[in-house]
């Protein structure tokens, strides 16, 4: 399937194209575009203004980043993907609604990536970024405390 | 560093981009959401529902989003990118977020000096809480003003001096 989305990739459209990837649709290929206009017919949209997959208002009242969406409409209730959804959410909207240290940094590691590499090679590059962070946290919920 | 340059870049080809946009008195709390947001990005209000930044890929993505959020709340919301028609204009806006940054800045510093005098505990608590608010300062701060300095050299020494009192275990 193809999945269009915003040209200049930072921490939600990498999260996202990891997600999409791994949990959504293996054989996925990315587009980038300046304007939802652009979308091609047969790509289906996500973190760009105007497509379903974006930012919304969640249940709770509060602002969601595109990542939190696409774990709601793609019904991935992995706790540790939610977990990684308050890291995306804090590095992307910096709103302090969740308490997630690792965002400050996450962010700079992919705003430092998009000033040295194309969207492409950006998302290539983030995926065993999200991998780690994925394992890092599965490794922790099954001690109960931080892994080595 | 790279938001600096960027910035610069922009302060230098002076461009901005604009969000002029409306929104339903009622309800309220979108409209609050949505002015919070801005506040907390720092821009400069041009007059009733219109706002700017310097424009760079990640202030221009920022009003976007809040663009988008004002059009799901039944607002009317429209971007624009723009170049002052005067160069004095271009010099009074900058003076106007500068200003308005110091402003922060020196509150964060005010505090600091009141906090010297507290037990190490305390300092070390406001310390934090102020390094915190230093960092939210910054993060919306495009032409740095002097008193950015002062204030995060008012909070260091609130912190250092916690780490001398700090009792060493022997």
């Amino acid at each position: 399937m193809n999945w269009a989305t915003r040209a200049g990739v930072h921490i939600d459209r990498a999260a996202c194209a990891w997600l999409i990837r791994r949990f959504v649709d293996p054989h996925a290929t990315f587009t980038f575009v300046t304007d939802p206009a652009q979308v091609p017919a047969d790509a289906t949209g996500f973190d760009m203004p105007g497509v379903d997959l974006s930012h919304h208002i969640g249940p709770e009242g509060f602002e969601e980043c595109s990542f939190e969406t696409m774990l709601r409409r793609y019904r991935l209730d992995d706790p540790l993907l939610w977990h990684i959804g308050q890291i995306v959410h804090e590095a992307d909207l910096d709103d302090e609604h969740f308490d997630a240290p690792e965002a400050r940094g996450l962010d700079v590691v992919l705003r430092g990536l998009s000033m040295i590499r194309a969207d492409v090679e950006v998302l290539d590059l983030a995926g065993p970024i999200f991998d780690g962070l994925y394992e890092y946290h599965r490794r922790a919920a099954l001690l109960g405390r931080e892994p080595s | 560093m790279a938001a600096q340059r960027s910035t610069a870049a922009s302060a230098e080809s002076g461009r901005w981009v604009l969000l002029a946009y409306r929104m339903p008195r009622e309800p309220s709390s979108p409209r609050i959401a949505v002015w919070r947001k801005l506040k907390r990005l720092g821009v400069a209000q041009l007059s009733d529902g219109l706002v700017a930044l310097p424009a760079d890929p990640r202030t221009r993505e920022a009003l976007e989003w809040i663009g988008h959020e004002v059009r799901e709340a039944d607002g009317q919301a429209d971007l624009w990118l723009a170049e002052p028609g005067e160069l004095a204009q271009q010099q009074r806006l900058v003076g106007e977020l500068s200003a308005a940054r110091a402003v922060e800045y020196q509150a964060v510093q005010d505090e600091a000096v009141q906090a010297a005098h507290l037990a190490p505990a305390q300092r070390r608590r406001i310390g934090q809480r102020l390094r915190a608010e230093l960092g939210r300062i910054g993060r919306r701060d495009f032409f740095p003003p002097p008193e950015r300095d002062t204030a995060q050299a008012a909070v260091h020494t609130l912190l250092e001096a916690e780490d001398d009192t700090a009792e060493v275990p022997r």
